[in-house]
């Protein structure tokens, strides 16, 4: 097989993984020679799917020994295999970096033969790529959940971010569609990763996990009970959600054409980012009364019309906590008016000249002391106002405006 | 109306400056393009002069601070549009009093930070997709011709990343290259050159690029706007995944 048709199909299968991201990763490891990891990472192509292209995402090989349901990989698929050697994925690697097509490397891999073989290919990869090549560029790999514990530890020493998928939120779920996995499996090489960095008190190695939503019944409240757990717990710097795309005909998964729920998606990735940089608790966005989240409004607005009661804010006073909290406001907007107003209290005008959009902030703020709208407009006005504002434009998910300014573009 | 012409230059520009205070006066307009004078205007040639462009240079130093002079160097970059008297009302301010260039919501404060955004955007586009090809000498090649003059800016970004390569990006637009040889690095005029011959490897990782754009977008998610959005038509020249037979 060329190793363009392998390319192809082991590109064909990584896709499906959302959690691309080179991102929020601080450097500690040098090799000395070609490769830097620019703050904030950088998107070097947009694929047709609008997606951003940072890193060559590419299984090391697609056969497997496992039989998740809801994965195109699974043994008793009939798809076409491949396999790269560690030599070719090394090689394309630092190709593609050189001419700037990339800022480094997403390895993930189907189980080949046994855990620990696929673990050492892997790793064989990565000693190539630093100590061979000296490449110094970003490189995240998957680790083989059930790999030697001494395998795991290399790898950790030579790659910037490492992940295991939970895949499913919940430890019934998982037991139906991915018999081989457990969670604890699963978090197992996380916790090797943990324990490591602690002992050696080194700076934590970035960490992720991915959750794919809309293939089994959790509730949002579930999901977004379980990422602020791994946040605590696990100290994972990211957890990525993925809209289902039904890949296999399973009975206990949505059939094959069931679109994927890419709005829910979207949101749960808007609270998830509220949840770590704008102070909220996830019980503060769902809680058991209405324990998904609504999909018309973003978690935010959605949370300041169930609290109308703390609203006017005014914006010559609040603090930045506070401000975070308006539904029209985000990092940047927060920045530029802390900034301005050092200076001379705010009026109207001076929102205008620093381009601060109006159209959702007028209800929920008062500027001088003075409101925006009408006194008397209750929660059910707004509401319906606010529905009829125009839609912004399609959405990019969230995790690819972190690429460019981290904490600047995700604002809601 | 007063019309200031000067040579385009970051001196002639401080030469501005100092002309500006000695006479007292902010003309109405300034440009380095050729442009026919309406009969009501007045117009008048600002001659660049080395020794005074230092003098001014040294004062902005010890006057403003580093986030201000830079500020000042990227709008100066934008040379997309005329940011030239706005960048003369930004010092004059600054010169009268430093904390007023802090007060964001001033017309002329908040535009400059609108071309520092708008100079730094280009640069991430273009560090981003900009793309070098190898040639016979292993010596890696970029062409770009960016909207905003970013190539000064470009060197470190690259010096960092390719350590121990040689490299040369080439702005056609502006016949300006950065040149980048055995950890020296160098500016050039470049008035004519020849299309340079390429590594015999070049044209087979270029395809196998190709491959992996192709078979990396999902197809039920496809959204050419948005891919439109992030990558303008005008960038796209230089991303070979983009052509049609790579
Ligand atoms: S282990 Fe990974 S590659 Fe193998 S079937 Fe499960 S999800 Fe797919």
């Amino acid at each position: 097989m060329t190793i363009d048709e392998k390319l192809t199909i082991l590109t064909d299968s990584a896709k499906y993984d959302v959690s691309c991201s080179s991102s929020g990763s601080v450097r500690t490891l040098d090799f000395g020679g070609v490769g830097s990891v620019a703050n904030g990472g950088i998107c070097h192509a947009y694929s047709a799917d609008g997606r951003c292209i940072s890193l060559l995402k590419i299984l090391f090989t697609n056969y497997c020994i496992y039989d998740c349901a809801y994965c195109v990989n699974r043994i008793g698929n009939d798809i076409r295999r491949a396999a790269f050697t560690p030599e070719e994925v090394a090689g394309l690697t630092i190709n593609f970096y050189r001419r700037n097509m990339i800022e480094g490397l997403f390895l993930s891999s189907g189980i080949i033969s046994s855990e620990d073989h696929t673990m050492r290919l892997i790793l064989k990869t990565l000693r190539l790529l630093r100590h061979t090549y000296r490449f110094n560029g970003y490189i995240h790999v998957k680790l083989i959940p059930g790999a030697s514990e001494d395998l795991i530890i290399e790898t950790l020493t030579l790659a910037d971010r490492v992940s295991s998928n939970i895949e499913l939120p919940s430890s019934q779920s998982l037991a139906l569609l991915a018999p081989d996995k457990t969670r604890e499996k699963v978090l197992q090489p996380l916790t090797m990763a943990k324990n490591y960095s602690l002992e050696h008190q080194k700076h934590p190695i970035g960490m992720s996990t991915q959750l794919i939503i809309g293939a089994t019944p959790e509730s949002d409240l579930e999901i977004l009970r379980l990422s602020t757990s791994l946040y605590k717990k696990t100290m994972l710097k990211r957890v990525y959600y993925s809209a289902y795309i039904p890949i296999n005909n399973v009975k206990n998964l949505p059939s094959l054409g069931t679109p994927p729920p890419l709005l829910r998606e979207h949101r749960l990735y808007q609270a998830d980012w509220l949840i770590r940089f704008y102070g909220f608790g996830y019980n503060e966005i769902v809680d058991e009364a209405a324990p998904n989240l609504d999909e018309r409004f973003d978690p935010k607005l959605s949370w300041a019309l169930r609290n109308l009661h703390l609203f006017p804010i005014e914006i010559n006073t609040a603090d930045r906590e506070t401000l975070l909290r308006i539904p029209g406001l985000g990092v940047r907007g927060v920045d530029k008016i802390l900034k301005a107003r050092r200076f001379r209290p705010l009026n109207v005008y001076d929102l205008e000249t620093m381009k601060i959009s109006l159209k959702r902030l007028r209800y929920f703020v008062t500027v001088g002391g003075k409101l925006l709208i009408d006194r008397s407009m209750d929660y059910q006005q707004i509401q319906t106002e606010l529905l009829s504002l125009p839609k912004p434009p399609p959405s990019a998910q969230p995790t690819l405006f972190e690429y460019f300014y981290p904490t600047v573009m995700g604002e809601l | 109306m007063i019309l200031w012409c000067y040579d385009g230059t970051f001196e002639g520009f401080l030469s501005l400056v100092h002309e500006s205070y000695i006479h007292k006066t902010i003309p109405d307009r300034i440009t380095a393009d050729e442009i026919t004078p309406n009969l009501l205007d007045e117009r008048q040639w600002i001659e660049t002069d080395d020794a005074i462009a230092r003098r001014v240079a040294a004062s902005l130093n010890e006057r403003f601070s580093k986030e201000t002079l830079q500020r000042i160097k990227h709008t100066f970059l934008c040379d997309d549009s005329t940011p030239e008297r706005d960048l003369l009302l930004y010092i004059r301010l600054g010169f009268k009093s430093p904390r007023a260039l802090e007060d964001f919501a001033h017309p002329i404060v908040y535009a400059i930070h609108g071309y520092e955004r708008r100079l730094l955007s280009t640069l991430h586009k273009m560090n981003a997709y900009l793309r070098f090809e190898e040639l016979e000498d292993k010596t890696l090649y970029a062409r770009i011709a960016p909207p905003r003059n970013v190539l000064p800016l470009m060197g470190g970004h690259f010096r960092t990343r390719l350590r121990g390569e040689n490299f040369i990006i080439h702005d056609t637009a502006r016949s300006i290259a950065l040149l980048h040889r055995e950890g020296e690095s160098s500016f050039v005029r470049i008035e004519s050159f020849e299309t340079p011959t390429l590594s015999v490897e070049e044209g087979s990782f270029r395809r196998l690029w190709k491959t992996f754009f192709d078979s990396v977008a999902i197809r039920s998610r496809l959204n050419p706007t948005l891919q439109r959005s992030h990558v303008p038509l005008k960038y796209r020249t230089y991303m070979s995944e983009f052509w049609d037979n790579g």
